[in-house]
């Protein structure tokens, strides 16, 4: 208990850290020599929309990973960004920027009916599951580039959901924050649930077809939480698999703890990258996902060969 | 008690039972026995309801046990949570609580206690022995409420200590005081099962939906076992207690 404690207290202090980094240093030139209109215009949406993407993509793998029972699942690799994104390009092309959330919304529901149901629901198998996610993210990413293609202009902003970057939606801070927050108090509400899918599916306790009921839900939160995160940062590889991953591999396998240690891990994840990519070639923008994965891959490969034997096995 | 008649069940075409009557007597622990493929876990989930047998016009299932609790063999087992909490898991399916209350901290802590693990509460589940792994899962059954255990091989992969073990918790928990708990296990090792079985269901090869069911004295006899694994074997009785031998 006390070493949890111990790692609860690193990425919290980690979390804080990023985010004041992200507030208070940067490259950016003054507006007249205003720096409040540099915090208020740039740093506090993109710090905002790097929580809410972290966090959303991070709760959303560990949802994903729990109730497939697959460490491999993430809302990137089943195809459920790609389709959110897609959702998201479609509406920006046809209704001039309304309801993007709702298309989103509806794009990573039915990429995630259609990855789950075609790869069996409560018998995964783990190819299939990985192959056809696959597919589909391929598949909705090339119709993404391509209605990119077709409509040169309003490439920028469908470019920048397919590579990720927080300079894509402009929706309110407001509207976000409002957004996130219910979201997060619908999962509180949920998480416990999600302890119970930690059991072996092989058990069976009669009476009670439960857990099915609870896969449903969860991917239907997962699906709301993706598309949010794909609306404020684009489509993200990486962030969904390795923050849920990481946490359990620091935390355990108890969904309460576990969603705290998440949302840190993402929000803190995604602050540091995007100061990253914001100041390190200054004035050039790296895209997110590249940073993510750049500071991403070997701090994960390092925690898998050192400590992944438990989670693997 | 369990009572099926005229059971008829098909993979395909392939006929698996046919016109088979099944009974599980309460009190008692049971024993399935019979070789690979002949339709033992078929049976477990039948009862379980997670297969659905035919619906002809003698079929009739009649169950007296409030509720079942199935485990197979090799159970996975999340990382990186305690015993008790592990146990705790059963409690988060009804409502929207994120912590347990006394009352159900208690239940759990008597659940560890009857499956003798209560020392082992706060040790990870994963550092647990494959035999304590099986038992904590017995817990789960227990706090789930279960009064038949179904039993898929889950002593099969265990040395000889750690079964008796197991077989003598079981036996431990046929007379707990509110309201004992059935055991029906699938085994393979003949001799443990005639030590500690008192029921015996014996599903024959070759000849699908035959079943031979017997209490201990009536069912080790040579016929009866050279018919359920078509060969040879030499029993010996020494005081009640059956000994027995494959021959060739």
């Amino acid at each position: 208990m006390k070493k949890k404690g111990l790692i609860f207290l690193i990425l919290f202090s980690g979390f804080i850290l990023s985010l004041l980094l992200s507030l208070f240093f940067g490259l950016e030139e003054p507006f007249r020599g205003d720096s409040a209109l540099i915090l208020s215009m740039i740093r506090i949406p993109a710090v905002l929309k790097a929580i809410v993407a972290g966090s959303c993509l991070a709760l959303s793998g560990m949802m994903l990973q729990t109730i497939s029972k697959n460490p491999l699942a993430d809302p990137y690799l089943t195809g459920l960004s790609s389709g959110a994104g897609l959702g998201i390009v479609l509406s920006i092309l046809l209704f001039n920027g309304i309801n993007y959330s709702i298309f989103g919304f509806l794009g990573a529901l039915i990429s995630a009916c259609l990855v789950i149901s075609l790869s069996g629901f409560s018998k995964f198998s783990i190819t299939k599951l990985i192959l056809i996610g696959l597919s589909l993210n391929l598949f909705a990413s090339s119709v993404i580039s391509f209605l990119i293609l077709l409509n040169p202009d309003k490439a920028y902003s469908m470019t920048l959901i397919l590579t990720g970057g927080f300079s894509s939606a402009d929706i309110s801070n407001k509207t976000l924050c409002l957004l996130f927050v219910i979201l997060l108090f619908i999962c509180a509400l949920f998480i416990p649930k999600l302890n119970i899918l930690r059991l072996d599916s092989r058990l069976v306790f009669q009476n009670e077809q439960g857990a099915n009921k609870f896969n449903i839900l969860f991917v239907i939160l997962s699906a709301f939480l993706t598309s949010l995160a794909v609306y404020s940062a684009g489509i993200l590889g990486f962030a969904g698999i390795i923050c849920p991953l990481l946490v359990r591999l620091l935390l355990g396998s108890d969904a309460r703890i576990l969603f705290f240690g998440n949302i840190l891990a993402g929000s803190t994840l995604l602050l540091i990258a995007n100061f990253i990519s914001n100041n390190l070639i200054y004035p050039m923008q790296i895209p997110l996902g590249v940073v993510v994965a750049i500071i991403g891959a070997p701090f994960f490969v390092f925690f898998l060969v050192k400590k992944g034997g438990a989670i693997l096995k | 008690m369990i009572k099926i008649e005229e059971l008829n069940f098909k993979y395909n075409d392939e006929i698996i039972f046919e016109n088979a009557d099944v009974e599980i007597p309460s009190g008692k622990i049971t024993v399935i026995l019979g070789p690979n493929g002949v339709g033992k876990t078929t049976l477990l989930k039948i009862i379980t309801k997670s297969l659905k047998a035919q619906a002809t016009k003698g079929f009739s299932f009649q169950n007296d046990f409030k509720k079942m609790f199935y485990l197979p063999q090799n159970a996975s087992c999340p990382t990186g949570v305690s015993t008790f909490d592990y146990l705790s898991t059963v409690f988060f399916k009804n409502g929207w609580k994120w912590f347990l209350n006394e009352s159900e901290k208690e239940l759990v802590n008597k659940a560890l206690y009857e499956v003798e693990l209560f020392d082992k509460k706060d040790l990870n589940v994963e550092n647990l022995s494959a035999g304590e792994l099986q038992k904590a899962n017995m817990a789960l059954g227990l706090l789930s409420g279960a009064d038949l255990f179904l039993l898929d091989e889950a002593v099969s992969n265990m040395d000889l200590i750690n079964e008796i073990k197991i077989f003598n918790m079981l036996n431990k928990l046929l007379y707990k005081e509110d309201g004992g708990v059935t055991s029906v296990l699938i085994m393979h090792d003949i001799n443990t099962a005639a030590n500690f079985g008192e029921y015996f269901i014996g599903i024959k090869k070759g000849k699908k939906g035959k079943i031979v069911q017997a209490r201990k004295d009536e069912f080790f006899t040579k016929e009866n076992l050279k018919e359920i694994y078509g060969i040879d074997f030499e029993i010996t009785n020494l005081n009640g207690k059956i000994y027995v031998q494959a021959v060739g």
